[in-house]
């Protein structure tokens, strides 16, 4: 495991160097593609909003993880324990990824109202849909010499399901987590878009529509690294509780 | 204490083909006796196994333990699988209590009998370690603390000692019959080594494949405790040969046939 690895941090700092050089070097309008330098010094005029902003994405972006976790992983646990449960849910599941949430979010605000439930709500089914997948594919890997070894020692469906498949499924479970957790962002801005006060998604369309292109492209990049961080969370947290599963993910194609 | 009747067992493939596994078996294994089972790959000896284990139901004829039809797996049986399955989150020492963890009869003193088991097997300061960081012969020494730790009354062992090399298994030889004489255990050995099955056992089983069959029992009049000198004695030599002779005699009669 090389731990210092620089490849990546090396590439991003060469792409801003690079686009703000052609940006210069080739004259590119601001309100076509700001430069790195004045999206930052457009941003820092106005820091006290941009936080605020990002504060309300985040809430919007945590909660509707929050109830993905929640849901996904006793409805993965469920569609895992019973081939009914399965065949009767998961077409349900695949009609609910089938509508594009962006068709979705205006009716849910419509009904529940113009404020953060709509939103966490939609973030929640755009992020929840993968967490499921990988959850119930890690719950139905354990290999059948475990399930046996459970059988012999008496152990019935829940204990089966808890002490046995559930631990097995940590390190497929936490790579849905990753996917779930890049996707939340995306849920959150895709709901704020259609009817938000405040937030990321919010500002970036109020900036286009006064042509304030630099601050969109801010918004941009904090949702970016929003989302990176997000990720990389949920990396640190799977190595601090569950040490035995990183090393043995590269094993297990986590899905 | 185990008793099979006229026992079979016939498992039905996907494709719907029919596979006889085991025929007309008929075993008798009194409280405290070592009885092994040798046969050539495939004759049925796991199946055996898991036909007493209570894991899969018989297709013919009736097992019982202590007086009862097995039915489903029982608190007072213990087996040893052919490969560890070890649990792969869980490190060593909580892996030999999973067992009594799981039927919650795991008391205080649980934990301090696994590490005398452990010590006994020669893992001493591996308790903290995670399977995957052990040798595949630690693995399966592993397992059999496991089962040991349960003190079963019938203790069911698939070629136990199959991934260790001769000087270990011959350590855990001797290990396991001293276990063995403490508890009292019945034990049903499988294994693919001759001279192992003579060495431990009070009685050899010979299968012999297609369906499996129960070909003869032999009996071992070694006298107890026993160790590698008895080896060298005649006694051994015509338990070893008379089982040679009839899993050589299956093996021609197959070959004449075909
Ligand atoms: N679950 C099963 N479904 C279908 N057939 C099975 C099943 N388990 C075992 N068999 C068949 O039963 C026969 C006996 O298998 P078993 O595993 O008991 O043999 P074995 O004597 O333990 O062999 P080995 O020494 O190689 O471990 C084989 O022909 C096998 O294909
Ligand atoms: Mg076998």
């Amino acid at each position: 495991m090389a731990r210092p690895n620089l490849t990546g941090p090396i590439a991003v700092i060469l792409l801003f160097v690079i686009w703000e050089g052609s940006v210069q070097g080739f004259g590119i309008r601001e309100f076509l593609l700001p430069a790195p330098s004045v999206i930052l010094s457009e941003a820092w005029t106005i820091r006290g909003a941009i936080l605020n902003h990002t504060l309300a994405t985040l809430q919007t972006v945590l909660l509707g993880f929050a109830a993905a976790v929640l849901i996904s992983l006793p409805l993965a646990m469920a569609i895992a324990s019973s081939p009914v449960i399965s065949a009767a849910i998961y077409p349900l599941l695949v009609i609910t990824q089938s509508i594009p949430k962006v068709a979705l979010a205006p009716i849910l605000i419509v009904a529940l109202g113009a404020n953060e439930v709509p939103r966490v709500i939609v973030t929640f089914l755009v992020a929840f849909f993968p967490l499921v997948v990988a959850s119930v594919a890690g719950l139905l890997a354990a290999p059948p010499e475990l399930i046996e070894l459970g059988r012999a020692c008496r152990a019935g469906r829940v204990q089966q399901m808890l002490r046995i498949r559930l631990p097995y499924a940590v390190p497929f479970v936490f790579g849905g987590l990753k996917v779930a957790a890049a996707l939340s962002v995306v849920g959150a801005v895709v709901a704020e878009f259609v009817g938000a006060d405040a937030g990321l998604g919010y500002l970036i369309q109020t900036s286009m529509a006064f042509f304030r292109t630099p601050l969109a492209f801010a918004a941009v990049v904090i949702l970016a690294l929003m989302g990176m961080t997000l990720f990389a969370l949920v990396g640190l947290m799977e190595r601090v509780l569950f040490p035995w599963s990183t090393s043995s993910q590269t094993n297990i194609p986590a899905a | 204490m185990i008793l099979l009747s006229g026992v079979g067992k016939t498992f039905r493939g996907r494709d719907g083909g029919r596979v006889e596994a085991l025929s007309d078996i008929t075993l008798r294994v009194a409280p405290g006796e070592f009885v092994a089972i040798v046969g050539a790959s495939g004759c049925g000896k796991s199946t055996l196994l898991r036909l007493v284990a209570g894991l899969v139901p018989v297709s013919l004829g009736r097992v019982e333990v202590s007086g009862t039809l097995v039915s489903e797996p029982r608190a007072d049986t213990a087996m040893v699988f052919q490969a560890p399955t070890l649990l792969p989150w869980a490190d060593v020492l909580r892996n030999v209590t999973f067992p009594l963890r799981l039927m919650g009869k795991a008391t205080r003193t649980t934990e301090d009998e696994a590490r005398v088991l452990l010590a006994k097997a020669g893992l001493t300061g591996f308790e903290t370690k995670l399977p995957r960081e052990l040798s595949g012969g630690m693995q399966q020494r592993v397992a059999i603390c496991r089962a040991l730790l349960q003190q079963p009354r019938v203790l069911l062992m698939d070629e136990p000692f199959g991934a260790l090399d001769a000087l270990t298994r011959e350590e855990m030889s001797i290990e396991l019959l001293r276990i063995w004489a403490e508890t009292g255990a019945a034990v049903l050995f499988v294994t693919h080594s001759i001279s192992e099955a003579v060495l431990l056992a009070d009685r050899v089983v010979v299968m012999s494949p297609r369906p499996g069959r129960i070909a003869d029992v032999i009996q071992v009049g070694l006298p107890r405790p026993r160790d590698f000198a008895q080896e060298g004695t005649p006694a051994f030599h015509d338990a070893a040969q008379r089982i040679r002779a009839l899993i050589y005699a299956k093996k021609e009669a197959a070959h004449g046939a075909a």
